[in-house]
């Protein structure tokens, strides 16, 4: 599901169905790192929308969190992890390309995918590249939803 | 300076044209769209897209085919990827959707090893038979839709989704 009305009529009515939420996180950098922030945007927002489709019953999207340098990420962490359990789902899963998050250990299980460079590439390539990722993410989805 | 000052009462008519001309262009907008609408859709409807499969080489195996269209949603324009599942059933070529009829994950065919002439939804283990039916006992309430096929030169065309017709 999609961050949209219709989708959550949906979810509300399919929510033992429905019990995964999908959480990116996109680094906004300043100055130099503009472009490259942008870039590694691309690409994860690119793959969640993919991961959307492939389990569009199960999960359910969310705008994409973004943050600057300025950020106390720990904060914003514990902000989120706060709200988002007061919703009603099983699994939150954080995707993010910024290493950061879960080597210092402040969303110790946030998913880290490496960025690539997408946006020089043509559409099949994309698509194959992408694919590629997508499913080296699913295994990972899967155990931890059948642990937990 | 004093001949380019606009007056309280100027400046009130200028506001309140702007006003109503913004608003009377927030009415006409989904008037026109309904006008021109029905031709567009039209269109894309009976639109047949091409893929690049050839029919020659499809099995009894179903295998992903994938197409890519245009697709516009309020101001978001954007090209879409889409995705059947196609084989031969003696000389008939059948494409199948892949979008799950419980929740609308993506089925996969031969995605469970435990069922490998199925088709198999990993969101919430739903399973279908090669036609689309759906298996009773698992969460989908209905069959694959299928696609319209056309072939042209031996490459493969997918149509419109329509409610199975094997079953
Ligand atoms: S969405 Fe396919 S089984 Fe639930």
């Amino acid at each position: 599901m999609n961050w949209t009305a219709n989708d959550l009529d949906l979810y509300m009515q399919q929510q033992e169905y429905i019990d995964t939420a999908l959480i990116p996180l996109v680094h906004i950098g300043s100055g130099g790192a503009m472009k490259q922030s942008a870039s590694s945007a691309e690409f994860l927002l690119n793959l969640c929308a993919f991961i959307e489709r492939q389990f569009k019953g199960r999960v359910v999207l969310f705008p994409p969190f973004s943050y600057t340098d300025g950020n106390d990420k720990s904060r914003l962490a514990s902000e989120w992890a706060d709200s988002v359990s007061d919703m009603p789902f099983k699994h939150v899963f954080y995707l993010t390309t910024d290493p950061s998050w879960s080597r210092e250990g402040i969303i110790a299980d946030a998913i880290w995918i490496p960025s690539i460079p997408i946006e020089s590439m043509d559409k099949k390539l994309k698509q194959s590249v992408l694919e590629d990722q997508v499913r080296q993410i699913i295994p990972v989805l899967t155990a931890k939803w059948t642990t937990e | 300076m004093s001949n380019t000052r606009v007056s309280r009462r100027q400046f009130l008519n200028y506001t309140l044209m702007g006003v109503g001309g913004f608003m009377a262009s927030g009415m006409l907008m989904p008037m026109i769209r309904f006008a021109v609408d029905p031709v567009l859709e039209g269109g894309a409807a009976g639109d047949f897209i091409p893929t690049s499969q050839k029919v020659s080489e499809l099995t009894e195996e179903p295998v992903r085919v994938d197409f890519t269209y245009d697709q516009v949603d309020g101001w978001y324009e954007s090209e879409v990827t889409g995705t059947a599942w196609v084989y031969k059933d003696g000389d008939k070529v059948i494409a199948l959707s892949p979008v799950c009829k419980h929740l609308g994950c993506t089925v996969n065919w031969a995605g469970d090893s435990a069922h490998p002439n199925q088709f198999f939804c990993p969101c919430h283990a739903g399973r279908y038979e090669k036609n689309g039916q759906n298996v009773a006992g698992t969460p989908p309430i209905g069959p694959l839709d299928e696609f319209d096929v056309k072939v042209e030169d031996d490459l493969l065309y997918l149509g419109a989704t329509k409610p199975n017709t094997l079953i």
